[in-house]
């Protein structure tokens, strides 16, 4: 099967968890909820199969322009989701952080973005390509996680639940945040360095990762050290997401700077 | 002196100064860094001016920004330091005082009876303890045994080797910024400069640009040679992403071109009317040269542009330095009469045979001349291309790496190597021992209290 072949029936699938997802939300849960569960893995599988299959016909890593960078999120967001949705037993969690994954995998399949594979430029021409983005965008996939759990926990009406989200979001960030500040700043420090001469240019992009950096840094100190838990935490992640996102997305529509890629 | 500690001692400081610095990086995101005034000026008019003074146009580089990064360095330190005892003490200080009461009641406990002697217990259950890689430290008190039994002590410190690591990021930064050295080399094949600041010299042996089928760059590889006293002591191949070190210097393929003031051109000179005349001439933007032949004495070149546009006020100039659009500025002279001035280009040889004076009337589509009498064309040109090699030193570079790898270290650490201990209270009475035993982990507390169970049923019930 072809790489777009194997995209649209991950598309299919995706969209199909979520509608499962989303019956789970009023019928019997557990039975739906494993049901939402094999469907989404089914659509990772074939999305690994459509990346696999895109990098072996391009020749080069699976995240050199928006539809593929896009496109390697929406799938970061399923692995997360299979790491952490299934033991959270959140039937919300699922449906939204599904909804999300429809959304970018449309967003990457609309006209706006040019499919086609590109000869990379010089710059890019090196395996830290694979390190720096693969690592950011895991991380910001478990930062899509911290962000939804948190957004659930502001909407939650139970104690129980508000508790299970909290841990959620926290969980979420304790992966997220090492993985964002090992793929996004130590990575990226490493390949500017070995490209342009220096590990820091205040490039909008990278000053815009480190805000999302000092946003989470927030979210451990008030959290570890003074003990801020619930509503507090909750916005400072959903803050953080959101600089994640803009440094991911609109870092590149609204200031401009080195990072001309993607 | 202690109040200034305990106002450093602060978490409260550092969530103040993450927050002043998320807003100040924000802000600098906001206006574009490092223009000039003109341009400034012209975006911002009369807060120009308000906005220069505060360096908030180059405010990453501004004193401001730099003297908080510099209170959060410090904050940092005091921080790690003032908690750094009471987690020395839990992680390698000797056992506290304790009794089989004060243990059954932590997180995980059990509590049972041994049939043993005092010695056979205690060895049964340091062994035990041991094989699950626990560390002992064992203590008499009042006729009765204590383990402390820890593992994964590093855990504790996950978040000060964080903060370690993020002081030598910020003490190589400033390091790099003070010492940093940086120039670009622009050469030509064969040509040699000396290196700022180095004692040494870079030659460039080759320089080729490879292109993919379509067209794109793929690559740009100079071949530099570094010269020591007149001697050859290095030859690599630079590419973008694979710089060339030396003695501390780093060299990378910043940028290249051609040297298009120096350009060769040839041209062909015809006439219309007469298929057998063919003239061939080989010159410089700048030269002249005879041209054998009825109508016309010689050829000048006024001016070469590898990218021709018409820019403002109609101003003749080169849009890149790619030769996407060469054209020459061409004149044919009959002994004192000009015949012949056009703009010709390499892309369009039909283009541009216009006569008389006006430059531009070769340049306006659709302006046809009068038969012409004499067509000349742009057949080929060239330039020495130039390589643009950065010479760069940075004393800081090594701190930054030995940051992020404690950085990352102690992410490790913090979030994955969460400290255990358990505690073991051993009492003979009547030629029995009685066990009580309690444990804590700081993190995944499901799984330590799985390995405690198993591990206690495996002491009670050995084999």
């Amino acid at each position: 099967m072809t790489e777009s072949t194997l995209f649209t029936l991950a598309f299919v699938l995706y969209v199909c968890a979520l509608l499962v997802y989303s019956v789970a939300l009023f019928a019997a849960r557990e039975k739906w909820l494993k049901v939402g569960f094999i469907l989404a893995a089914a659509g990772f599988l074939s999305h690994t199969a459509a990346l696999i299959a895109r990098t072996v016909t391009s020749g080069h890593a699976p995240f050199t322009n928006m539809y593929e960078s896009l496109s390697f999120l929406s799938w970061a967001i399923v692995l997360a989701l299979i790491v952490f949705g299934r033991s959270s037993r959140v039937p919300r969690l699922g449906a939204i952080l599904m909804l999300i994954v429809v959304g970018l995998v449309a967003l990457a399949s609309s006209p706006l973005m040019p499919k086609g594979a590109t000869p990379l430029v010089p710059a890019l021409q090196s395996y830290w390509l694979w390190l720096h983005v693969s690592v950011t965008l895991l991380g910001e996939a478990f930062f899509c996680i911290a962000f939804v759990s948190s957004l659930l926990y502001l909407g939650a009406d139970s104690v129980e639940k508000k508790e299970r989200l909290d841990a959620l979001s926290y969980r979420a960030v304790a992966v997220g945040f090492p993985l964002f500040t090992l793929g996004g700043l130590v990575f990226g420090m490493v390949w500017a360095y070995r490209a342009w001469g220096r590990y820091w240019s205040w490039d909008p992009k990278e000053v815009w990762s480190l805000i999302t950096w000092f946003v989470f840094a927030l979210y451990l100190h008030t959290r570890i050290v003074m003990g801020w838990k619930g509503k507090r935490s909750a916005i400072i992640a959903i803050v953080g997401f959101l600089a994640a996102l803009f440094t991911y997305f609109g870092v590149n529509y609204l200031l401009s700077g080195l990072h001309s890629y993607a | 002196m202690r109040s200034a500690w305990k106002f450093f001692a602060s978490v409260k400081l550092a969530i103040v100064l993450f927050i002043i610095l998320t807003l100040a990086s924000v802000l600098g995101t906001l206006i574009p860094q490092g223009r000039s005034a003109a341009e400034y000026a012209a975006r911002y008019g009369s807060l120009s001016g308000l906005f220069m003074g505060l360096r908030l146009t180059g405010l990453y580089q501004s004193a401001w920004y730099l003297a908080i990064l510099l209170l959060f360095a410090l904050n940092t330190v005091v921080c790690t330091i003032s908690r750094l005892a009471p987690k020395w003490r839990r992680a390698f200080g000797p056992a506290p005082e304790t009794n089989a009461k004060a243990v059954s009641s932590m997180r995980a406990s059990s509590r049972f009876r041994l049939p043993l002697p005092l010695s056979a217990a205690r060895d049964r259950v340091a062994e035990r303890l041991r094989s699950r890689r626990y560390r002992l430290d064992e203590s008499a008190q009042g006729g009765s045994i204590v383990l402390l039994a820890r593992k994964r002590r590093l855990g504790w410190f996950g978040s000060d080797v964080v903060h370690a690591g993020l002081l030598v990021i910020l003490a190589g930064g400033f390091i790099s910024g003070i010492g940093g050295r940086s120039s670009d080399l622009s050469l030509a094949e064969g040509q040699t400069v000396d290196v700022p600041h180095a004692a040494f010299q870079v030659r460039l042996d080759k320089f080729e640009t490879e292109y993919y089928p379509q067209g794109a760059v793929k690559d740009w590889k100079s071949t530099a040679t570094v010269l020591e006293g007149g001697a050859p002591v290095l030859t690599r191949i630079i590419e973008v992403n694979h710089p060339m070190t030396y003695k501390g210097f780093s060299f990378y393929q910043t940028s290249y071109g051609w040297n298009w003031a120096d350009a060769r051109l040839v041209l062909e000179v015809r006439k219309p009317n007469d298929p057998s005349f063919l003239r061939t001439i080989s010159l410089k933007a700048g030269e002249r040269a005879p041209v054998e032949g009825a109508d016309v004495t010689h050829v000048l070149v006024r001016a070469f542009v590898p990218d021709f546009v018409i820019g403002e006020g109609g101003r003749i100039q080169s849009r890149s330095e790619e030769p996407n659009n060469p054209a020459a500025q061409v004149e044919a002279w009959k002994g004192e009469e000009r015949v012949f001035s056009s703009w010709i280009f390499a892309k369009y040889p039909d283009f541009g045979q216009g006569h008389g004076d006006d430059p531009m009337a070769g340049a306006k589509p659709g302006a046809k001349a009068e038969a012409p009498k004499l067509a000349i064309i742009l057949k080929s040109y060239s330039a020495a291309p130039y390589s643009v090699l950065e010479a760069a030193k940075d004393p800081g570079v090594n701190l930054i790496w030995i940051g992020c790898l404690l950085v990352s270290c102690g992410f490790f650490l913090a979030f994955y190597w969460p400290p255990r201990e358990v505690r073991v209270v051993l009492e003979e009475t009547q030629g029995r021992v009685e066990l009580a035993a309690g444990g804590q982990a700081w993190k995944n507390r499901e799984a330590f209290q799985s390995e405690f169970d198993s591990l206690f049923e495996s002491i009670r019930r050995p084999g």
